[in-house]
């Protein structure tokens, strides 16, 4: 178990997807980009930016880096949040769809193409819980 | 947070209270002075709903179950309650229920606790944040507080990780929610919280409640201004719909109207103001002129602002469902509309359906009369009778032996009337209306009479009612009066009730349906989910078709079910319709069948098309309603609906927990 964003972090995560979930089954052989925005991370109030692509549902890039703004990709989803909310999601206090309908996590991009990725996506973060059981308070 | 060492309330021996408490349904009528008694004094003083009776029964039931122990406020909870009677009133009115028991035995109760078992409730960093914003009284994490928010924003089987907090401005409801923000804590802003209420006990609680964070209880901010010279109301967002509506009626204006208990603004922010009305006053982003909004980071905006973006316009589909409100409305200034003097309510009976449905079109594309609607038997029985089993004799007769399925109800001026028994051959005007509202008792005790029997036997019931003599034989035989209705209560409340009922407004039909204080005896001590959505108007089987399913629906999972009202909309473009489905709210079985008509039916809708479903009008209140009703939706497909139905497993679970 690693900490939520640290550099092991990603490499767990970018292992554990590319090894255990299958591009098929699991990630309905999507290709797309994700760029998780998330807001006020503790405990200097920073913004931290989480990119993943998928290319038919193979992880081909995840990047992750701080700064209010991300320019080294550009996604076709943009969802932004506070940290506690990723922080509910990826502990699976909530799911990413309902912290959506929630208004908890702001879109940017096609609602409706968006939902059509959800499946997949709570593969993804199904994954990311394996490895992850600390935060930032 | 059960715990062994609880003394609960049954080994005090107090059961009949938790049964009275069970029975509560978060109807809110409790806070709203809507029989001029005044209100409970200990909740006006206090704010929080623990002292309220509605609150009140909500802790009784978690202390009986050991969800809580006591703190040093059950003291003050219980000792605030000074006994007036006043909650037994106005509970008994529209539920039949004495919370003023339940009260007592919380008094009792308390007077035997040893106070060195209290639990300890300390101060933490965030409720100190807290207070420092809206003053000590006003923000607190005292759990014996927090449960009687259950069932209205709470969900039951929650831990209490929460903090109630109380502002007075909307600048500190800005201030509440950085504070909220910079420390991660969810936050959720609660009015009347009876949309939580009726999705409290199955699936959807998940969705609209709040699982741990700040409640923002919106009671305070009740600033209410009536500007006469531009038929306009400054209403705060703890004002609500009775009281809006009392201040405007001394004008001799009158708001759109929804549920009497429900806080205005935030009828706004959830689903518009849904009403029989809504044809000729407006429906969406019609009822208001501005309003003063709070948005997710806690930043202040009016409509008005110039720079700010459109806020009207919403995607159409279910792609745009939302859980919550994208912003919090702590003010609005909302429109009124004049009351003319010749204002007259008609009602026409009907057997068919279509045929009721068919003249409320034509009415409400003409844009004849104030308010329309047509309403079931169900409804006219729930609302005129003064209790469930009256309600229940009511509509069996109205059924069984005048083959009274439908009324299409009218409010209008003497020229609308004119224009509505020119197309009815026959219709109930107000003096019958007021007989059956005096009459009730006497009504429901026809049932096995021999002048239904004869009247039944006759080929149009309906016409041999209220076109020929035996009108006069009814009217005479409900021998209306309010001693009559005060009879069926409680003998220590017969007098205070016969003073209600001679009252002119509870009896005078335009002011009911103004003032809609009825329509909560529809939760007379158990729920209903009440599903539906508008529909295009243009094709009559098609609307036919999708009130069937409903009805196919409830009776698939064996609930009581009943379509509830139709109104029409946007000149008739669209009909409104309610479709209800009643359950035992402590019944978690029926629960779980109440997820399943709400998700079924919602689905089929999208499958129908021409369908704006009740999950599309969930916090769109605030959108002109050209952008959520048009373009009219056509069936989604085969793809989409497998698309709906993984979005509701990703945020509801898996369909087995439904």
């Amino acid at each position: 178990m690693v900490k939520f964003l640290s550099e092991e972090w990603i490499t767990y995560g970018k292992n554990f997807i590319l090894e255990k979930l299958d591009p098929e089954k699991d990630l309905k052989n999507i290709t797309t980009s994700l760029l998780c925005v998330i807001e006020n991370v503790p405990s200097n109030e920073t913004t931290m930016n989480l990119y993943l692509e998928f290319q038919q549902g193979k992880l081909t890039d995840i990047i992750v880096n701080t700064g209010d703004t991300f320019t080294e990709k550009e996604a076709v989803f943009v969802i932004t949040g506070l940290y506690g909310t990723y922080k509910d999601i990826i502990k699976g206090g909530m799911s990413l769809a309902m912290a959506l309908l929630r208004n908890r996590l702001k879109l940017k991009g096609s609602k409706m193409e968006a939902l059509r990725i959800i499946k997949p996506i709570d593969v993804v973060i199904d994954s990311l819980r394996k490895i992850t059981d600390e935060f930032e308070e | 947070m059960a715990n062994n060492k609880v003394i609960t309330l049954k080994k005090t021996g107090l059961e009949d209270a938790v049964a009275i408490a069970r029975k509560g349904t978060h109807c809110g009528m409790c806070r709203i002075d809507f029989l001029g008694t005044g209100l409970c004094p200990s909740g006006k003083k206090h704010g929080y709903l623990a002292y309220w009776p509605q609150g009140r029964m909500e802790l009784v039931k978690h202390l009986n179950e050991g969800r809580i122990k006591p703190t040093e406020k059950l003291l003050e909870i219980a000792n605030s309650c000074t006994l007036c009677g006043i909650c037994d009133k106005q509970c008994n009115f529209t539920t039949q229920l004495r919370p003023e028991k339940v009260a007592k035995a919380l008094k009792e109760y308390v007077k035997n606790l040893d106070k060195s078992e209290f639990q300890n409730v300390p101060e933490d960093d965030i409720l100190r944040g807290l207070r420092e914003i809206v003053g000590d009284e006003w923000a607190t994490n005292d759990p014996n507080i927090i449960v009687s928010y259950t069932m209205s924003i709470i969900p039951p089987d929650s831990e209490l990780k929460y903090y109630i907090t109380m502002p007075e401005s909307t600048e500190q409801v800005s201030k509440i929610i950085k504070f909220a923000n910079k420390h991660n804590i969810p936050f959720l802003a609660r009015s009347g919280g009876t949309t939580c209420s009726v999705t409290a006990s199955y699936v959807l609680v998940k969705a609209f409640s709040l699982d741990h964070g700040i409640v923002i209880d919106l009671l305070r901010l009740k600033k209410l201004e009536i500007h006469p010279e531009s038929s306009t109301a400054t209403v705060g967002a703890g004002i609500t719909t009775f009281e809006l509506q009392k201040a405007a009626y001394t004008h001799k204006l009158r708001a759109l109207a929804a549920e009497a208990g429900a806080h205005y603004c935030s009828n706004i922010a959830t689903t518009g103001i849904i009403s029989t009305w809504g044809n000729n006053y407006g429906s969406f982003a019609d009822n208001f002129v501005d309003v003063t909004q709070v948005d997710e980071k806690g930043i202040i905006t009016k409509h008005s602002d110039i720079g700010i973006l459109n806020p009207y316009s919403a995607e159409t589909g279910f792609a745009n469902v939302t859980m919550t409100p994208s912003k919090i409305i702590t003010e609005a200034i909302v429109k009124l509309h004049p009351i003319f003097d010749d204002e007259v309510a008609v009602f026409v009976p009907f057997t068919h359906l279509k045929d009721a449905l068919s003249m409320l079109l034509k009415l409400g594309k003409r844009d004849v009369g104030l308010s329309l609607a047509v309403l079931s038997a169900k409804y006219l029985a729930e609302f005129l009778s003064p209790t469930f089993q009256i309600s229940r004799d009511f509509e069996y007769i109205c059924k069984n032996y005048m083959k009274l399925n439908w009324v299409v109800s009218v409010i209008g001026t003497k020229d609308d009337i004119k224009i509505v028994e020119e197309m009815a051959e026959y219709t109930m005007d107000q003096s019958l209306l007021k007989s059956l509202i005096l009459g009730a008792p006497r009504f429901s005790a026809l049932k096995d009479s021999e002048f239904l029997r004869i009247l039944s036997e006759e080929d149009d019931p309906l016409k041999a009612l209220f076109s020929g003599p035996m009108r006069k034989h009814l009217e005479k035989s409900l021998d209306p009066s309010p001693e009559q209705v005060a009879k069926v209560y409680d003998t220590d409340l017969q007098d205070f009730f016969k003073k209600v009922y001679s009252k002119p407004e509870m009896t005078d039909v335009v002011w009911l349906h103004a003032f809609r204080i009825l329509p909560t005896r529809m939760l007379r001590q158990r729920m209903f989910s009440g599903p539906g959505g508008s529909i295009w108007s243009g094709d009559m089987d098609h609307i036919l078709k999708w009130i069937q399913m409903f009805a196919d629906v409830g009776d698939k999972y064996q609930l009581e079910h009943s379509l509830g009202f139709i109104t029409p909309l946007d000149h008739g473009n669209f009909v409104y319709m309610e479709y209800d489905y009643f359950f035992d709210h402590n019944d978690p079985e029926l629960g779980h069948k109440i997820s399943k008509t709400f998700i079924e039916t919602m689905e089929q809708s999208y499958v129908m098309g021409k369908v704006i479903t009740l999950l599309d009008y969930l916090f769109k209140g605030m959108y002109r309603k050209e952008h959520v009703l048009y373009p009219i939706p056509e069936g989604i497909s085969k793809d989409d609906q497998v698309v709906f139905r993984q979005l509701l497993e990703s945020v509801l679970g898996g369909e087995e927990t439904w």
